[in-house]
């Protein structure tokens, strides 16, 4: 099973709908939310953005080594093989 | 001042700011209301009603463009996508948001160099 | 800027058609760059002077109506102190996006003093 980990906003309401699909789909998930962690944690988090020509906005969404920036249940689907 | 006066305020105003670009309050009555108490939440905390799916770099540049309505600055890919990025506005033509999808930057861009 | 648009009546109000000039200011009493928020006829208006011209705006910043006149000038373009949209002066054009614009009103200087068209906001 491929690795999931999310860069979401507590106040992102499409964060959330991106968490409640992978609970839905029982897959495992990490998630940050980049508005409540400290200064060293966002730093980090902007880099990875930033690399990825995503201008901090989420939900950021990794499977595994691909990226989908926001919330698209199709694709994540896809890349998961669901 | 109380969350659902400021709310009312808050929506007053930026009808006014997006009717000229083209742009309306998404019919999705409980998503517009979710998003506006976070920017209410946001305005007591932050100064400012920013938006509250893109991520503060605290440089005052970059943030300022994500204060509501934060279309202007981002005119192109949101007109793509018919919505802003948090879906608190829509094309004025658009009866059915739930059809429309988060397309990211890059996708866009991407799109676009194709064209 | 129009030279005499204008008649007297007897109040003191200046009239032509649809147009109704209040005195806002004596020419002299505003340097190149100055800003003056003035209260004319309930409208909170912005005097600006740059390069010898006079313009008028609305003080109230179409984003969340924060005074204009707190913010910056730089050449035509003011800057709004709360979230740094920028207006040209000169049309009430918001630099980032033309279709909004701060309400702006004509200007007109007779015998040293400068009056505002109250009646032409936006137009
Ligand atoms: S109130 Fe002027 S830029 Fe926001």
């Amino acid at each position: 099973m491929k690795k999931v980990v999310m860069y979401t906003l507590s106040t992102c309401p499409w964060c959330m709908r991106a968490k409640k699909f992978f609970r839905e789909h029982d897959i495992p998930f990490e998630y940050t939310d980049y508005d409540k962690a400290d200064d060293e944690t966002k730093r980090a988090i902007k880099e990875d953005c930033l690399e990825h020509g995503s201008e901090m906005s989420f939900p950021f969404v990794k499977i595994g080594d691909e990226v989908v920036v926001g919330y698209n249940p199709e694709k994540y689907a896809k890349l998961l093989e669901l | 001042m109380n969350t659902e006066k400021r709310k009312g305020q808050l929506k007053k105003m930026f009808s006014k700011v997006v009717d000229p670009l083209g742009y309306k309050f998404s019919s999705d009555e409980e998503l517009v209301d979710f998003l506006l108490e976070q920017e209410v939440n946001i305005e007591k905390e932050k100064g400012s009603p920013f938006c509250p799916c893109q991520g503060l770099t605290g440089e005052r540049e970059h943030d300022m463009k994500l204060v509501c309505p934060c279309i202007p600055f981002h005119r192109e890919h949101y007109d793509a996508m018919k919505r802003c990025w948090c879906g608190l506005y829509v094309h004025k033509n658009v009866e059915d948001p739930d059809n429309l999808m988060q397309i990211s930057l890059q996708e866009f861009l991407e799109s676009k160099n194709r064209k | 800027m129009e030279k005499y648009p204008f008649f007297c009546d007897l109040t003191g109000v200046y009239m032509n058609r649809e147009k109704r000039w209040i005195f806002a200011i004596k020419e002299d009493e505003m340097a190149d760059g100055d800003k003056k928020p003035l209260l004319l006829e309930g409208e909170k208006v912005l005097l600006l002077r740059k390069d010898g011209d006079f313009f008028a705006i609305s003080n109230k910043c179409p984003h969340m109506e924060c005074p204009l006149s707190k913010g910056t000038l730089e050449g035509h373009v003011i800057k709004c102190p709360c979230h740094d949209w920028r207006f040209d002066i000169r049309s009430g054009e918001f630099l980032d996006a033309k279709e909004i614009k701060v309400p702006f009103y004509e200007t007109s200087i007779m015998e040293g003093s400068v009056f505002v068209n109250v009646e032409g906001a936006g137009k």
